[in-house]
């Protein structure tokens, strides 16, 4: 029993989790749950919280661990995070130099609020900071062929690591906006508890502040203009079903990359517009090798921001990607050759084969029904289906 | 930790995880009043009847084998019972051989092809398929290496040389007409022609009807499906088209067959259609007859073209499914795409068709070759049964590769085979020893994989 108990001490909570991060991004087979770090980060949830102004089931694990993070101090950094183990690994080749970093001031809380401040006019600017969508971003980049903005979702943690080589500790202590926002959630705490027990004599804290004033404010005023100065002509793309609208999908989404690598049918991609820096990295939906699953929501699930907000597999018919549009050119009715492959493929019964006599047929999509999952797209033999975006995207 | 701070601790966590609960955002389906209208149907029937008299009815013959149905699946299950051994009868309503394939003009044998596990296309139709296949190419009356087109005709011609050779006791101009049950056991099948009703009475019953009136009478379980109901015609004096005639247009004339003047014109039809429905399909006979002439005599009097004509409509509506029997087991179409083995076995298939699997395309050249097993073939219920051709056992989302004639080989073929076996193995055709039935098959040119 002594043994065990030693054991026990010796295992270190932050060890465990971390390796139980590193299985869940993994591919190995446990969709649901490969982006929960994700859904574990109190920054992501109240960037997403202050940024929709609701939650969704899964964000209640995040107010769990905010609910920790309040009562004991950087308690997620401490028992959690699998980033902070690696970069403080990574520091311990490196550990003469830790008083480098003494000079420089914490940048991370002010991201933190910046953000949060900013999310609250829907722009949370630093929300792709966060250490667990960078953790993410990294296996999720795994999952298809190299592109620029692939490389630089896959980069993120490589970089951090590399950057501890020869600046110990600077992400956790100075840098991660994650952690800032937990040192302050526990000052205001501290502040709040020393208010209310009136002992204003002991107050070690305080709370409020030009700097926060300052910080907040220029937030508030960023989320207010860089959407507008960002916003120049760029091409609309197919985001998954239930994605906020693009205003709102393109600053909420963190990259994490968790619905990328966790789709079925792997039509996920990261976006990559040269003139559309943006929306980088975000999750663009693509025809190409399959279409969008009817009774899959696994996008939805595992979005830990809320850009794509969750929704029954059964309402998916009424969750538009886009829209299939006939070109009767290329169709083989027209050529009196006999398919009806997209009728057949359509689970949501929006394409009819319009008979006029049997030498004059043409398939028909009602747009009603279609919600532009693809799949008409993915097997007309004869490239006689279109995908259009939606006008709301244009 | 002190009171207080534990109810400051308590009241700013719970503060925030009511913030949370309280208001769960997720999308939902609105409830829906919409309901699909059921298709009225056109019975014409007035619900009186009248009760036919009991009567004795002749024994044709008290076979081993009796085959209902000639079309690809037929005569392959004819030939393959004979050449086991087995006495063998085949019934045919019209006056030929090969179904759809032949007097139905649907000429191209699919799908002679599939890919295998090293990415290599390779002819998969073997056995008695493969034999009518070099037969025709062997003569000329067929084009195409992969998915031959063949000359009906010469088509009528080898299969009836076939069976002739097989020694099956052949009744063309003959329907079966209803079911010779004890129990679930099924004794053979009453038979009409110009010479009246008569009864064969038969170890095992091959149910090629294609249409599946056989299970249907014995009360199985099926799918009804409806489907796509054309009429195919061919055109004659294809090759005096002068291509240089001023105001020529390029027409639609279909396909090219062995014979270099005849094309043959498939016609996918309306959709949606009832292939066992007598007045519907009387309906759409008539329609599709005045159709097919009007768009031939519109293509006439497109210059360049007025040397074509009409060589002939097929003998029978194009009906592409009806009734898909609930067997013991029922095909998927996940079975198709990842190369499943069956211990029972009886052929492999190929595909034609560009297909959806868990979301991604499979184009149909990348398709896999597909295993039938003889579950699929044997119904629930009914003993002495076996069912082949396109009311076999599958997933509807199969039925571009289930329903022609290839496959329709296969499962003939296949079932001919366990019918011959289970009558010189006095067994019954579900206790089969599935090693006989491949060596059997094996000896019998069949490929397995």
């Amino acid at each position: 029993m002594v043994r065990l108990g030693e054991i026990f001490k010796r295992l270190r909570f932050r060890q465990v989790s971390a390796l139980l991060a590193l299985l869940l991004a993994l591919p190995l087979g446990w969709k649901e749950l490969t982006g929960f770090y994700a859904w574990l980060s109190p920054f992501i949830l109240l960037n997403s919280i202050f940024g929709l102004k609701s939650v969704v089931f899964l964000n209640l694990a995040g107010l769990v661990v905010l609910v920790f993070v309040i009562v004991k101090k950087r308690w997620f950094c401490r028992k959690l995070c699998p980033v902070g183990l690696a970069c403080d690994w990574a520091s311990s080749f490196n550990s003469g130099k830790k008083n480098r970093i003494k000079k420089i001031p914490s940048i991370g809380k002010w991201l933190a609020i910046f953000s949060l401040a900013g999310a609250i006019l829907g722009f949370p600017v630093f929300a792709v900071l966060d250490p667990t969508a960078i953790f993410n971003g990294f296996f999720g980049a795994f999952s298809h062929s190299s592109s620029l903005v692939v490389i630089i979702s896959l980069a993120g943690f490589p970089v951090l690591l590399l950057i501890h080589l020869f600046v110990p500790g600077i992400w956790c202590t100075k840098l991660c906006p994650l952690g800032g926002l937990q040192d302050e959630v526990y000052r205001i705490k501290e502040f709040m508890v020393t208010q209310m027990k009136g002992d204003r004599k002991t107050a070690s804290v305080s709370f409020g502040g030009r700097r926060l004033f300052l910080a907040s404010g220029f937030g508030l005023v960023s989320g207010l203009f860089i959407p507008k100065l960002l916003k120049g002509e760029t091409k609309p793309y197919f985001r998954p079903p239930g994605s906020v609208p693009k205003k709102y999908f393109d600053f909420l989404c963190v990259r994490c990359g968790s619905c990328i690598k966790t789709c079925p049918s792997s039509i996920l991609i990261h976006h990559k517009d040269a003139e559309d820096a943006v929306s980088w990295m975000i999750p663009e939906i693509s025809f190409e090798k399959g279409y969008c699953l009817e009774d899959c929501n696994l996008c939805s699930q595992v979005c830990p921001s809320g850009a794509i907000t969750l929704f029954d597999t059964e309402a998916k018919g009424m969750l538009k990607i886009g829209l299939a549009e006939i070109l009767p050119q290329n169709c083989l009715l027209t050529q009196n050759k006999e398919c009806d492959r997209c009728k057949v493929a359509c689970k949501y019964n929006a394409i009819k084969i319009d008979i006029h006599g049997p030498y004059d047929a043409l398939p028909v999509i009602n747009h009603d029904k279609c919600n532009g999952c693809g799949a008409c797209f993915v097997i007309c033999p004869a490239e006689a289906v279109r995908m259009k975006h939606l006008s709301s995207e244009l | 930790m002190k009171r207080r701070s534990f109810l400051t601790h308590a009241l700013v966590a719970g503060s925030a995880l009511t913030f949370g609960a309280g208001c769960i955002r997720k999308i939902e389906p609105a409830q829906t009043n919409e309901r699909q209208a059921d298709n009225p149907g056109n019975s014409p029937l007035s619900g009186a009847s009248i009760t036919e008299p009991a009567r004795q009815i002749p024994i044709l013959a008290e076979t081993d084998v009796l085959v209902v149905g000639g079309g690809p699946a037929g005569v392959a299950a004819a030939i393959a019972a004979s050449r086991a051994g087995a006495e063998t009868y085949l019934v045919e309503r019209y006056n030929h051989l090969g179904g759809l394939w032949t007097g139905g003009l649907v000429l191209p044998l699919l799908s002679t092809h599939a890919v295998d596990k090293n990415q290599q296309t390779k002819q998969v139709i073997h056995g008695l398929g493969g034999e009518m296949a070099k037969r025709l190419a062997d003569m000329g009356m067929a084009i195409h290496e992969i998915n031959p087109v063949v000359d009906p005709e010469a088509a009528k011609y080898v299969l009836d040389e076939m069976i002739r050779d097989a020694g099956v006791k052949m009744l063309y101009h003959t329907w079966g007409a209803n079911v010779i049950m004890e129990g679930n056991e099924l004794k053979g099948v009453f038979i009409e022609s110009k010479s009246g009703r008569m009864a064969v009475l038969a170890k095992v019953v091959i149910d090629c009807t294609g249409d599946g009136d056989i299970f249907h009478w014995a009360g199985e379980q099926y799918d009804e499906m409806k489907y796509h109901i054309g009429l195919v015609h061919r055109l004659g004096n294809v090759d005096r088209i002068d291509k240089t005639k001023s105001g020529y247009v390029k027409m639609d004339i279909g396909g090219e067959t062995p014979i270099q003047s005849v094309n043959w014109v498939n016609m996918h039809g309306e959709d949606n259609q009832d292939g066992v429905d007598m007045l519907n399909l009387s309906r759409l006979q008539m329609d599709y007859r005045r159709q097919v002439w009007e768009n031939v005599q519109k293509i006439r009097q497109t210059p360049g073209h007025e040397e074509v004509f009409l060589l002939d409509t097929a003998s029978q509506l194009g009906v592409r499914m009806s009734r898909i029997v609930d067997a013991e087991y029922k095909l998927t179409l996940e079975d198709t795409m990842t190369f499943r083995n069956f211990d029972d076995v009886i052929g492999i298939s190929g595909a034609w068709t560009t297909m959806l699997y868990k979301g991604k395309k499979v184009r149909k050249r990348e398709r896999p070759y597909w295993q039938i097993p003889l579950r699929s073939l044997i119904p629930k219920k009914t003993e002495n049964l076996l069912v082949a051709g396109r009311c076999f056992s599958f997933e509807r989302e199969l039925v571009e590769d289930t329903r022609i004639i290839g496959t329709c080989l296969i499962t003939g073929h296949g079932a001919g085979a366990a019918a011959g076996l289970a009558v010189r193995e006095r067994q019954a055709v579900r206790n089969l020893d599935i090693s006989k039935l491949r060596k059997l098959l094996v000896e019998q040119n069949v490929w397995l994989g």
